[in-house]
């Protein structure tokens, strides 16, 4: 594999394993505009335990799943708080709380404060791209329990699946705690991959196109994440190829305005997301060759 | 075994200064059909909301086949056989029919393995299948995997009658069931719960449709201005001087009540 | 782990937070100095949150196109005044109203060019929604359009003028008087003033005229202000005008004052200005110029005795604690914010 395909691929596996991590709790309706903090905790955490200068010297393969439970043990803890808040100012305090952990990171100075952290061991894409393909399929499974039915009722209407049994709280706990494990497992990865971490990289920019990702690929099922990174991952690139290859050096320049301008477009176009359960469903009915579900006669609708 | 399934003593709630339900009490006898009727505002869907959780009582207790569930939170108290319809369709726009259903079955599996286990990884697994039988009993075979969203009105309410049933309640809260149903449609809901009704199951239905009521219920409960103010079958209920007065005049739906 | 301990400690004992009380007494002589800085900077917050407040009152929105509106303000003073349209453009506005007077112009064109940006923003990310799916709220749509719109407006400027920092020379120079020894830099005192002068204006507006009316019944009931006669159709784009021309103020201040822009200054005052908005109460337009001001003053303050490093933890970990334990904030009520998204 090229030297470049392969760098490509290592940045779309990050980004589809944070795009999982804000895909759980948005399947239960909430929105996290939190990545950058769980990514941050995750990068340092899994770097402190793994430096054999001034941290624990931890192989690589024990530091990243403890700073999972690490930061599982974090979202869960803030999550009580957190949760109390809905809607406009539950996005506000996810995101408060990451510029709280960069805040509180730069200024520990065993982490490097503000000239950043080198980090020992070096993750390849024999270690990434397993991890993404675990990732995604946990994230496919887990949808498919009734965990994840319970999710999805969650995100349509609480109160009626509070009726039938669910306990909101908890189910929503358990999305914010697993949606941050894995997000913090992408920021371990990173910094194993790079080698190099510093808050800076992980600003609330990243924590908005991460959200990006996961509102436009569709929060109804498993594939939205997965088809909006790579979507969103992929098209940035291509306009810088389609520039190499024509000479044409404006496309290369104004390639963010075009993908601002499908952002918006996308809105417009598909709402709910490139992946809404009525194609998946549509999709897979024609795979069976089942007939296609009687549509209602105009006029037999009222609602 | 009580004769009663449902008893409702001395229920009463204030929001804010208005009091909503004042000291309503009555009893639902075990395998019958009671209608709690009443002008608008006279506290009928409160009185749902009330029984199943959504909001705490003020004073009074609710007990259900014998056990009290008065401080029990909304989400346990599916799990003593009680679950509900409600007045404006409230199924899961972006689940397919069948997870519609599913949900419903949620009562019965809490355990941490049931939660786990991958229901759509396995289409033909036990939940499933009998998700998909309810469907087909209640006459809704055709629709398991759509989104029910893009569902005939009609058909969206007898699929929250089989949603509501998957749960195996004792007794059967119907918010208006037939509320905006054509007469097609509101022969098939009926039907519907003649079976629910026939497989044992209570039913307490709040409903306007006078008509309706007759046709399917053998004890009335009458509310206005979150009183009792009668209690029978309904034969007597339209020659009760303190009904025709609380409907006269006060309510359109006793003209549509008296026309059906 | 007793590397991590040691750390620990050697942090609270003296590195950081230690050095928030070394040399307390000559920090507290110069406090009232940066009182006045605090109060100063907060002019500039004070102008972006009452913008986030008056879309997030009126349609239920957190508005991310505000950041890019005041950077666009921003950075068309900048070029006004640089020369940054190019050397032609750059005469005709000398000739228009004389050399070293282009920030005349440079308002007219950065106020008009905010204006039309809010109405394109206004098409795409509210009132289409709203015709479509009748709840422009519902799905977050207007928030990631809004995401999206921000993305084209950076990449616009830095597609155009790079994204390394734009450098103008202030046109007023550094003038500066004295009040019982605290330094007031003029340029900065009258950006307060216009500042504060427009908040009352607008509250003025929306107190006493029929628009003000019209504009507080659709905040108050969004459902049955149609039947009272008014248009929400037309009043919608008012209210994304307004904001856009409070970013676009704010924007041209900022440059006359700090001289120093790029395609992302908005996000980091506007970041900063949604604190201010949270700390006063979503909706409420003084709670927003209270909430500007006090961030603003954190900020100073934070930075005055324990360094820039820390600015980050009292600001956001305030903004945090509201929104947990009080998120109504100082003034707002609890009617605002409560929709899915």
């Amino acid at each position: 594999m090229s030297g470049y395909l392969e760098s490509q691929l290592i940045i779309l596996c990050l980004n589809v394993i944070f795009a999982y991590g804000i895909f759980l709790p948005a399947a239960s309706g909430q929105l996290n505009l939190g990545a950058a903090g769980f990514i941050t905790l995750g990068a340092y955490s899994s770097a402190w335990l793994n430096a054999s200068m001034g941290g624990l010297g931890l192989p690589m393969f024990f530091s990243i799943p403890l700073a999972m439970l690490f930061c599982a043990f974090v979202a869960f803890v803030i999550s009580f708080p957190i949760l109390r808040t809905r809607g406009v100012y539950m996005v506000l305090a996810t995101f408060a709380f990451a510029e709280v952990v960069s805040g509180f990171v730069i200024n520990l100075d065993f982490l490097g404060g503000a000239a950043g952290m080198p980090v020992d061991d070096h993750a390849n894409i024999n270690v990434v791209l397993p991890v993404a393909l675990g990732v995604v399929l946990f994230s496919f499974y887990f949808m498919a329990t009734r965990l994840g039915l319970t999710f999805r009722s969650i995100h349509d209407d609480e109160s009626v699946a509070t009726l039938f049994g669910v306990n909101v709280r908890s189910a929503k706990v358990a999305a914010f705690t697993i949606g941050a494990a894995l997000t913090s497992l992408g920021g371990a990865l990173y910094g194993h991959h790079y080698n190099y971490i510093e808050t800076q990289t992980f600003n609330v920019l990243l924590s908005i196109y991460i959200l990006l990702y996961v509102l436009l690929g569709g929060t109804q099922t498993a594939w939205g994440p997965l088809v909006g990174a790579a979507f969103f991952t992929a098209i940035p690139e291509l306009l810088r190829q389609v520039s190499k290859e024509t000479g044409e050096q404006w496309i290369a320049d104004t390639r963010f305005i075009f993908f601002g301008a499908i952002i918006v477009l996308m809105m417009v176009v598909r709402p709910e997301g490139l992946v809404t359960r009525t194609m998946v469903e549509r999709l897979s009915r024609r795979d069976k060759g089942d007939p296609p579900a009687k549509t209602p006669a105009a006029g037999e609708v009222s609602s | 075994m009580n004769a009663s399934v449902l008893d409702i003593t001395r229920l009463r709630k204030s929001f804010g200064g208005l009091t909503v339900i004042d000291d309503v009490s009555f009893s639902v006898t075990r395998g019958s059909r009671t209608a709690l009727i009443g002008p608008n505002g006279a506290g009928k869907t409160t009185v749902f909301n009330l029984l199943t959780g959504v909001y705490p009582i003020d004073d009074g207790r609710i007990v259900l086949d014998g056990q009290d569930i008065t401080t029990v939170p909304a989400n346990d108290r599916v799990t003593y056989g009680m679950s509900r319809s409600f007045q404006n369709i409230r199924l899961m726009p972006h689940l397919s029919t069948v997870e519609n259903v599913m949900l419903g079955q949620h009562a019965r599996a809490r355990s941490l393995p049931s939660l786990l286990f991958p229901l759509g990884l396995t289409p033909r697994n036990k939940w499933a299948r009998e998700a998909a039988d309810a469907l087909a009993d209640a006459g809704l075979g055709t629709y398991p995997g759509q989104v029910v969203a893009n569902l005939p009105y009609g058909v969206q309410k007898r699929i929250e009658v089989v949603r509501a049933m998957v749960s195996r309640p004792k007794i059967l809260l119907l918010d208006e069931p037939a509320a905006g149903l054509n007469q097609v449609e509101t022969a098939q809901l009926q039907a519907l719960l003649e079976r629910v009704s026939a497989s044992g199951t209570t039913l307490l239905v709040v409903e306007h449709d006078m008509h309706f009521v007759r046709n399917l219920c053998d004890h009335v409960v009458v509310l206005n201005f979150g009183r009792k103010i009668f209690e029978g079958t309904p034969a007597q209920v339209n020659d009760d001087p303190a009904v025709r007065e609380a409907y006269l005049g006060s309510d359109s739906s006793m003209g549509a009540a008296h026309a059906s | 782990m007793a590397s991590f301990i040691d750390s620990a400690l050697t942090w609270i004992g003296s590195s950081k937070a230690g050095q928030c009380f070394a040399d307390l007494d000559g920090k507290l002589d110069l406090l009232p100095q940066q009182t006045a800085n605090g109060l100063m900077l907060g002019g500039v917050y004070v102008m972006v949150a009452v913008a986030f407040t008056l879309i997030i009152g009126m349609l239920n929105f957190l508005n991310f196109t505000v950041p890019a509106l005041f950077m666009v303000g921003a950075v068309m003073m900048w070029a006004s005044i640089s020369g940054g349209f190019g050397s032609g453009a750059d005469q005709v506005m000398a000739a228009i109203v004389g050399p070293g007077n282009q920030w005349i112009l440079g308002i007219v064109v950065a106020l008009v060019v905010v204006s039309l940006c809010s109405l394109v923003i206004e098409r795409f990310t509210y009132r289409y929604m709203k015709a479509r799916y009748g709840d422009a709220t519902e799905h977050a749509l207007p928030l990631v359009s809004s995401l999206g719109f921000l993305i084209i407006f950076e990449h616009v400027v830095i597609t155009i003028w790079g994204s390394d920092s734009l450098t103008a020379t202030s046109p007023f120079g550094n003038s500066s008087f004295y009040i019982a020894s605290i330094q007031f830099s003029t340029p900065q005192v009258i950006s307060l003033l216009v500042s504060l002068g427009f908040v009352f204006a607008l509250s003025y507006m929306l107190r006493a005229t029929r628009l003000g009316r019209a504009l507080r019944s659709i905040a108050e009931k969004p459902d049955t202000a149609p039947l009272m006669g008014v248009e929400v159709g037309r009043i919608v784009p008012i209210v994304y005008v307004l904001a856009g021309l409070l970013c676009g103020i704010a924007g041209i201040l900022f440059t006359l004052n700090y001289t120093t822009v790029d395609a992302y200054v908005g996000d980091t005052v506007a970041t900063v200005a949604i604190a201010g908005m949270v700390i006063g109460g979503l909706g409420n337009v003084w709670g927003a110029v209270i909430g500007g001001l006090i961030v603003a003053m954190l900020q100073i303050y934070a930075t005055h005795f324990c360094g820039a490093g820390v600015v980050k933890i009292p600001v956001w970990g305030l903004l945090l604690l509201i929104l947990i334990f009080k998120p109504t904030g100082l003034f707002g009520h609890s009617a605002i914010g409560k929709g899915k998204f």
